[in-house]
C-alpha cells in the first residue's frame, strides 16, 4: 500500500480490505466526504456505551509514565505511539465535540476538528497499537489505552476502513467458523497426518475426534495451529488421551482466537460466540477447553459471559456457568499441582539434553487473564531448565505482533520489527536455546520477525507442546 | 472589583464547582462497564481490590515503580497540596489551635499556632518547589513535552501563582493575613453576609496579594470540573473498572478417567 502523507508526515498503514472482502463482512464503505461525520456519530455512540472509553478520554493528566513502558514507542520513538499520545488522536476530537472546555477553548486544550486526515491517522496508529495493556498496567490511574484502540478500530470498521488481514480473517469466520478458512476435510486430513506423527514418535496411535456427538469436552484449538504450530495440536491431543477424556474438536467452531475482540466486537466477536454455544448444544458438551491463543483466551474468558446475553437451546439464564470455559493450561496445571501427570522433563523430545527454555508471557494471559502462575507450573514441570526474562509476568513486554498486527506490507513489516526490539533484547539476554510462546499471534510474530528480521535463529514452540512431549505413557516408548 | 471577586464570584464559583463535578460524574456513569476487563493479577476479593486502589492513591505506587523522577515531584506535590488544603480548613476554622483541640493535654494553644505556621510554611515551600520541578519536567523531558497541550502548562502556572502569592504572604509578615481576619471573611461568605476582604493592617489598605490569591483559587475551582484537575475523582471511577475480582470456574474435567 502506498504511504499516505498527512500534513507532511508519512503514515504507515496496513493494506485495506477490498470491496469484495467488505461485502463478505456485510460492511458498506462510507464515501470519503461523509466519513468524518459518520465517524463522529460512532464516537458519540461508543462514549455513551462504554465507561472505559469515557474514562480514558477524560482522566489522563499527561504525566508521561506510559511512554517508556510501551514497546511501540521504545521501538519507533514516534510521539503518536506513546499510549497517551495515541489516545490523544481520539481525545482531541472527543474534546472538540463532547466537552465544554474543547468547545470554548479549542486550541488551548488541544482540541481538533475531525477530518479525513484524522481518520487516516487513526487508521495508521490504531493498527500500530498491539492492545497489550502494558500502559493500563503502568498508568497511575489505570487508564487502558487498549480500550481506545478497540473503539478506534470499531469506528473505522463502521465506516469501512478495514485492514485486509483482519477483514479476510473475519470473513472466513462468517463462512467457516475459523480465521484460516479451513474446511472440515482439511481438519480431518491434518488430524490424520498428526496422528501418524504421534504414532511414529510414541508407538501409540491417538485420534483427534471431530464433531463427535455426546462428547464431554470440546477442545477449541487456534486455527493457526493447523497451519503453523502442529506441535501444539499434538501436545493437547496427548494430554487429553493421557487423562482419558471424552473429547472432540468441532469443525463448525475451530477458532480459539477471536479477531472480533480486537477490531469489531459487535458482529464478528458475537458470530464466534454464537457458533460456540450452538456447537455446545449440538454435541452435548459439558466443559469447553480452549487452546493456546492470547487475545482469544481473553475474548472467551472475560467477554463470553457478557456476550451470552440470549437464551441458548432453552438452557436457561446462566448457561456459561453450567458449561464452564477453561484454558487448557489451567486444567493441566491443576493436574500438575496434584502430581497426577507423569512428566519427565529430562526426556523431552522438543528440548534436547542440556538446552534451556525461556518463557514469553503473552500479554493477554498475563495482564488480562491471570494465567501467570499456571504457565510456570506447567513449564517448570515439562522442561529441564527454564530461564526467566526480565521483566516477566504481568510486566512483560509484548512480542510486537499483538492484536494481529501481523502485516506483511514492507513498511508495516519494518514496524513489526521495531515493535519487537525490546522483546528481542529480552530473549537474547536470557541466552536460552528455545523460546516458549504459548500464543498463536506471538508465534506467528516470532516466526516472521525473529528469523527474518532479527536473524535470531531460535526454535519457537507453544507450552502445551512441551507438556505433551514430556508426558510418560505407560508401556510406550518416548522418543 | 472587590465587590465582584469578594462577594459575588465566590457563590458562582461554588455553584459551578459542585454542579460541574456532579454533571461530570453523571456523564461518566452514562456508559456501562460492558465486560469484566479487570487487570491481572486479579484481586482476590472486593476488599483486596479496594485496598489496592487506596494504596495506589496514597502512595502513587505505579509512578514510584515505573517513573521515579516523576514520583520525586508528583508525590510531595500532592502531599503538600492535601496538607495545605487541610491546613486552610482547620487552621482558619480553629484560628490555628487545631493541634491543641486534637491533643489538649499535650499541645498548648500557642504551640499549636506555631506548629500550624511552621507546617504551613514548610508545605507551602515544598508545594512551590515541586510545582516548579514539574513545570520544568514538562518542558525538558521530551516524552512529556510532545504529549502536552497548552492547558497542561497553564494548570501548573495557575497553581504556581496561587502558591507563590500564598507563600509570599506567609513569609513577609507585612502582607500576611491573620487567622482571625481570614476566618471573619470566610464566615461572612458562608453565612451569606459577605464582609470586606482582609486588609494590610499597617496601612489599612486593600491587600492585593490576598486578592490575587483568592481570585486565582476561584479560577482554579471554576475550571476544576472542566479539566484534567478532575483526576482525583477520575482515578476512583477508572480503577473501579479495572481493579475488580473475577470468579474463576472450578477445575477438573467431566468424564475423564484420570480424575483430579
Amino acid at each position: 500500500m502506498p504511504k499516505k502523507i498527512v500534513k507532511g508526515q508519512e503514515l504507515s498503514q496496513p493494506a485495506r480490505a477490498s470491496a469484495r472482502v467488505l461485502k463478505r463482512l456485510y460492511v458498506r464503505e462510507v464515501p470519503d466526504e461523509h466519513k468524518p461525520a459518520e465517524a463522529l456519530k460512532w464516537l458519540d455512540y461508543y462514549r455513551k456505551d462504554r465507561r472505559s472509553l469515557v474514562m480514558a478520554m477524560e482522566s489522563c493528566v499527561k504525566c508521561g509514565v506510559c511512554a517508556n513502558e510501551c514497546h511501540a514507542y521504545l521501538g519507533t520513538k514516534d510521539p503518536n505511539n506513546i499510549p497517551a499520545g495515541r489516545a490523544d488522536l481520539m481525545r482531541k476530537v472527543y474534546k472538540r465535540y463532547f466537552t465544554v472546555q474543547g468547545r470554548l477553548f479549542g486550541n488551548l486544550v488541544g482540541a481538533e476538528e475531525i477530518t479525513m486526515d484524522t481518520l487516516e491517522k487513526w487508521y495508521s496508529y490504531y493498527y500500530q497499537c498491539t492492545e497489550c495493556r502494558r500502559c493500563g498496567h503502568v498508568c497511575p490511574f489505570g487508564i487502558d489505552t487498549c480500550e481506545v484502540t478497540m473503539a478506534g478500530r470499531e469506528i473505522l470498521w463502521g465506516i469501512g476502513m478495514v485492514p485486509d488481514l483482519q477483514g479476510a480473517a473475519s470473513a472466513a469466520v462468517y463462512e467457516r467458523g475459523n480465521q484460516g478458512n479451513m474446511t472440515k476435510q482439511a481438519l480431518i486430513e491434518t488430524h490424520d497426518f498428526l496422528s501418524d506423527e504421534i504414532e511414529e514418535e510414541r508407538g501409540l496411535r491417538m485420534e483427534f475426534p471431530v464433531d463427535k456427538p455426546n462428547s464431554d469436552i470440546l477442545y477449541v484449538p487456534s486455527s493457526a495451529d493447523y497451519l503453523l504450530n502442529p506441535e501444539t495440536l499434538k501436545g493437547a491431543c496427548q494430554f487429553f488421551e493421557y487423562v482419558g477424556a471424552n473429547w472432540t474438536i468441532s469443525s463448525h467452531m475451530t477458532e480459539a482466537g477471536n479477531f472480533g475482540l480486537l477490531t469489531e466486537q459487535h458482529s464478528v466477536q458475537r458470530e464466534l460466540v454464537e457458533r460456540l454455544w450452538r456447537t455446545v448444544a449440538e454435541l452435548g458438551i459439558k466443559k469447553i477447553v480452549f487452546g493456546e491463543c492470547g487475545h482469544g483466551w481473553r475474548a472467551w474468558k472475560m467477554y463470553t459471559p457478557s456476550l451470552t446475553d440470549y437464551a441458548i437451546a432453552g438452557a436457561g439464564y446462566d448457561y456459561h456457568k453450567r458449561v464452564p470455559i477453561v484454558h487448557v493450561h489451567d486444567e493441566v496445571a491443576a493436574y500438575v499441582k496434584l502430581g497426577k501427570l507423569k512428566l519427565n522433563p529430562r526426556d523431552n523430545r522438543l528440548v534436547p539434553v542440556g538446552q534451556s527454555v525461556t518463557l514469553h508471557d503473552p500479554c493477554n494471559y498475563c495482564r488480562a487473564c491471570n494465567l501467570i502462575q499456571n504457565l510456570r507450573v506447567n513449564l517448570y514441570a515439562s522442561v529441564p531448565e527454564v530461564r526467566e526474562m526480565t521483566p516477566n509476568g504481568e510486566k512483560n513486554f509484548c512480542c510486537g505482533g499483538g492484536s494481529a498486527v501481523l502485516y506483511d506490507d514492507p513498511e508495516m513489516f519494518e514496524l513489526r520489527g521495531k515493535f519487537s526490539l525490546k522483546k528481542v533484547a529480552q530473549i537474547k539476554a536470557t541466552e536460552a536455546d528455545i523460546l516458549c510462546a504459548p500464543c498463536s499471534i506471538c508465534k506467528a510474530q516470532f516466526y516472521g520477525i525473529l528469523h527474518e528480521y532479527h536473524h535470531l535463529d531460535i526454535p519457537i514452540n507453544g507450552l502445551i507442546d512441551f507438556v505433551g512431549a514430556a508426558l510418560v505413557f505407560k508401556g510406550h516408548r518416548q522418543i | 472589583m472587590e465587590l465582584f471577586v469578594g462577594k459575588i464570584l465566590p457563590y458562582v464559583t461554588v455553584a459551578i464547582l459542585l454542579g460541574g463535578i456532579t454533571w461530570r460524574i453523571w456523564r461518566w456513569m452514562i456508559g456501562r462497564i460492558v465486560h469484566n476487563i479487570t487487570l491481572a493479577p486479579f484481586p482476590s476479593s472486593w476488599g483486596a481490590a479496594v485496598a489496592w486502589i487506596l494504596w495506589q492513591i496514597v502512595s502513587f505506587w505505579n509512578i514510584f515503580k515505573f517513573d521515579k523522577p516523576l514520583w520525586v515531584g508528583a508525590w510531595p506535590m500532592h502531599v503538600a497540596l492535601v496538607s495545605i488544603f487541610g491546613g486552610h480548613v482547620l487552621g482558619i476554622a480553629t484560628l490555628g489551635s487545631q493541634f491543641h483541640l486534637l491533643l489538649p493535654w499535650i499541645v498548648t494553644e500557642a504551640q499549636s499556632e506555631a506548629a500550624s505556621n511552621a507546617l504551613g510554611t514548610t508545605f507551602g515551600l515544598i508545594f512551590l518547589v515541586a510545582l516548579l520541578y514539574l513545570l520544568y519536567r514538562r518542558f525538558a523531558v521530551e516524552k512529556v513535552r510532545v504529549i502536552s497541550a497548552p492547558s497542561d502548562y497553564l494548570h501548573l502556572l495557575l497553581l504556581i501563582v496561587i502558591v507563590g502569592v500564598g507563600d509570599y504572604m506567609r513569609l513577609f509578615h507585612a502582607v500576611a493575613v491573620e487567622y482571625l481576619a481570614a476566618r471573619d471573611f470566610m464566615l461572612g461568605l458562608i453565612l451569606f453576609h459577605p464582609g470586606p476582604m482582609p486588609v494590610i493592617h499597617e496601612t489599612g489598605l486593600m491587600n492585593w496579594y490576598f486578592f490575587v490569591h483568592f481570585l486565582a483559587v476561584q479560577i482554579m475551582l471554576i475550571i476544576f470540573p472542566f479539566s484534567k484537575l478532575m483526576h482525583p475523582f477520575g482515578i476512583l471511577w477508572n480503577r473501579w473498572i479495572y481493579n475488580r475480582p473475577y470468579p474463576e470456574p472450578p477445575m477438573g474435567m467431566p468424564g475423564v478417567k484420570l480424575k483430579l
